[in-house]
């Protein structure tokens, strides 16, 4: 199959394609079966398996995360979904102490085969309560992995690796990229799941991004390179584990880092990744690394200063522009 | 205990010394502050004394081949036997069994030998015990090998990759211009490096190929260091004739006297001891003239201090010492350091009518002198144009002849 998708639809038909294959793949969450889903990923499941294997629950994140987590310990395959990764914060027990800790507190003996899913990110004027990002939160959970696809191929590929893995998954989907439209081909071997891919050569410098900022980066590149500037822009498409090996061969041959995010930065994600790389690339580098990330404050409601709160493409391309490139 | 000796940095250029040779041998007993041997650096040879009493032990460093500085390259230990006794990585049991006889003062009840350390279990550490945590990347990471980067010189910011390519590159930092923005980045490292274009030795007759000596290295890496000075040359047709009898009549060097008439005139035309940074012009308070002098394998530039104020005897007295320095071969990098102008005079040579010089680092301009036709000399002025102008060397000459005149 090769054809354009929706990046709501890619995630609806990875779930459709894994619960055909596999009876233990089953839904819960809150207005996931007879609604179908806020964004639509759901849609049509409910029909196609029944309540059984797609069920609605009450508003209830820990109870429904919690119960998740201990289907997957013996045996199924649950695909949860937090209506937005606002609520997560009342399911973190159910994720952080539970899902995250019994593989390595049982020995072993459990494995959680189980797969979060949140959509989040700076919307359209959803305010402070319902615009966070909390990858910085996850990213310190040892026991997670984290997946951020950006694109309907990677959210209909990396859902699937999600739901085929042993490990619990928080699988983060950017509310403003559910009606973005890509080529999903399913005949394309995708990468590992947590491989980090080069959106676009370059040899100036080295553009790190995850989930939608990538595609803001991309859009910053090919002004950028109309100055001269041929930046290169890495997709990390995992936050936990991050692919170093990717990054550290971009720097190689670009010596400039260039980070960005619509997290805070504070302790953020491009803390993380700015220190690791400066430590294993420290003689790589020919500029100080520069973030480019969110302000350090609650997400205004008013749509300006929502905007002025997170990156926008001309501060990703002022920050390009900060670095001397060899003449 | 046993001290490490490692070879000492003589200069703020040098990476690599020579050990010219070893002035004592392994037992010999070595008093602090003492010289134990001599170093050649990329300027000079010199002593190299002891931080420690004790003996010479050995292994010591073979003279004649570069060596790293911070290497070590010989030991000074406590006890005179321990000195010849380090090549062998079985330390003698001896001296234990007769306890009672070894040294009285170390007759203490029980007393035993302090085991002496062989240079194997010095320098074979155990097994590092790495702390860094396995980062959970898809193919695993490990750290970089750490790699030894020279340091910066001065106050300008080279980056770590600029920092890495002149290691990797043996280009010197310190002769690196930086960019406009002041720091030194990669791009500034290759634009060094790359200047010197490769020779295709093989098109060519047979050769052999001789190590560069340090001054030959020092020399080259000074002079590729002037290329990205703008320069532009005046030249003076000057009657050597009154400083002429002047030197003759008091019995003192013609070199000194000019160098004295030249720090007279920078003192009417200050701006010709100011030198040119990207933060700043930099004026200086004191005439430190450097003398290009001829030596075998090369030159030095000995630097009398505050030519323009002090007596003629204390300055004659230095230049003496300076020459019988250079003689020796025993220049420090203090007496050939932070010359403020620069004089070269090949005037000894009759053939030479008129020459110019390139302008060092860290001065505004160089006068060069040719040989006296007709009565005359040349004295071309090389200026940094980003210091002084064509008018001003103009002054400049017309001031100097009025000196040279005066005497």
């Amino acid at each position: 199959m090769r054809e354009e998708k929706n990046y709501w639809q890619a995630l609806n038909l990875a779930l459709d394609m894994a619960m055909a294959e596999d009876s233990s793949v089953f839904i819960l969450g809150e207005d996931v079966g007879l609604y179908g889903g806020t964004y639509r990923v759901t849609e049509g499941l409910y029909a196609k398996y029944g309540e059984e294997r797609v069920r609605d629950t009450p508003i209830s994140e820990n109870s429904f995360t919690g119960l998740g987590v201990g289907a997957a310990m013996v045996g199924m395959r649950p695909v949860v979904e937090i209506m937005t990764i606002n609520f997560a914060l009342l399911a973190l027990d159910a994720i952080i102490n539970m899902a995250a800790k019994i593989p390595f507190m049982s020995g072993g003996q459990y494995t959680i085969p189980l797969v979060v899913r949140m959509p989040g990110g700076v919307a359209k004027q959803l305010a402070a309560q319902h615009s966070q990002r909390l990858e910085h939160t996850l990213m310190n959970v040892p026991g997670l992995r984290i997946a951020v696809p950006s694109t309907p191929q990677d959210a209909y590929w990396q859902l699937r690796q999600a739901i085929n893995s042993n490990d619990p998954i928080i699988f983060l989907e950017h509310e403003l990229l559910y009606f973005t439209k890509g080529i999903l081909d399913s005949s394309i071997e995708p990468l590992p799941i947590h491989r980090a891919q080069v959106r676009r050569k370059g040899k100036h410098l080295t553009i790190i991004s995850y989930s939608r900022h990538v595609l803001l980066c991309l859009q910053a590149a090919e002004q950028l390179a109309k100055q001269g500037i041929d930046a290169e822009v890495i997709d990390l498409r995992s936050l936990k584990p991050i692919d170093w090996d990717t990054c550290a061969q971009s720097l190689q041959h670009t010596h400039r880092l260039l980070v960005v995010e619509e997290d805070c930065q504070f302790a953020g994600s491009g803390a993380e990744i700015v220190t690791h790389l400066t430590e294993r690339c420290f003689f790589e580098l020919d500029e100080a690394p520069i973030r480019v990330a969110g302000r350090d404050i609650p997400t205004p409601f008013n749509a300006q200063l929502e905007a002025a709160s997170i990156p926008q493409v001309a501060d990703i391309i002022a920050a390009a522009q900060r670095f001397r490139y060899p003449s | 205990m046993k001290y490490e000796i490692t070879l000492p940095v003589l200069s703020d250029t040098m990476t690599t010394g020579r050990l010219a040779r070893w002035l004592k041998r392994p037992g010999d007993k070595i008093n602090k502050g003492e010289a134990i041997a001599e170093i050649e650096s990329d300027k000079a040879i010199m002593e190299m004394e002891a931080f420690h009493s004790g003996y010479l032990a050995e292994p010591l460093a073979p003279t004649d081949t570069d060596i790293p500085v911070g290497q070590i390259i010989g030991y000074i230990v406590d006890e005179q036997e321990a000195a010849t006794a380090q090549t062998h990585s079985e330390t003698s049991p001896e001296s234990s069994a007769e306890p009672e006889t070894t040294k009285p003062e170390m007759a203490k009840p029980e007393a035993t030998e302090p085991k002496i350390e062989t240079p194997e279990a010095i320098t074979t550490p155990a097994e590092p015990i790495s702390t860094e945590q396995k980062s959970p990347s898809v193919s695993g990471v490990t750290s970089p090998e750490p790699k030894t980067i020279p340091p910066v010189h001065g106050k300008r910011i080279a980056s770590p990759h600029a920092r890495a390519l002149a290691l990797k590159l043996g280009v010197d930092l310190s002769h690196v211009p930086p960019g406009k923005d002041g720091r030194i980045l990669a791009e500034d490292v290759l634009a060094v490096a790359h200047q010197a274009p490769t020779l295709n030795l093989e098109a060519g007759p047979p050769f052999r190929l001789e190590p560069l000596t340090l001054m030959q290295k020092a020399i080259a890496n000074n002079m590729i260091a002037t290329l990205s000075t703008p320069t532009f040359r005046t030249t003076a047709q000057i009657s050597l004739e009154a400083i002429k009898q002047s030197a003759e009549q008091q019995q003192i060097s013609l070199t000194l006297l000019l160098a004295i008439a030249c720090a007279k005139t920078i003192k009417a035309h200050p701006q010709f001891n100011a030198v040119y940074t990207p933060e700043g012009m930099a004026y200086r308070d004191r005439v430190d003239v450097g003398i290009a002098v001829d030596v075998p394998g090369g030159l030095v530039t000995p630097v009398i201090r505050d030519v323009a104020e002090r007596s003629m005897d204390e300055l004659a007295e230095d230049w003496r010492t300076l020459k019988d320095k250079i003689k020796q071969q025993r220049l420090t990098q203090q007496e050939y350091k932070g010359a403020t102008f620069y004089l070269s005079n090949l005037g000894v040579f009759p053939i030479v009518y008129s020459f110019d010089a390139l302008v060092p680092l860290g001065a505004a301009a160089i006068l060069a002198i040719g040989a006296e036709h007709n009565g005359r000399c040349s004295f071309t002025l090389g200026c940094d144009h980003r210091v002084v102008s064509g008018a001003d060397s103009a002054r400049f000459l017309t001031s100097l002849q009025e000196q040279l005149n005066a005497n």
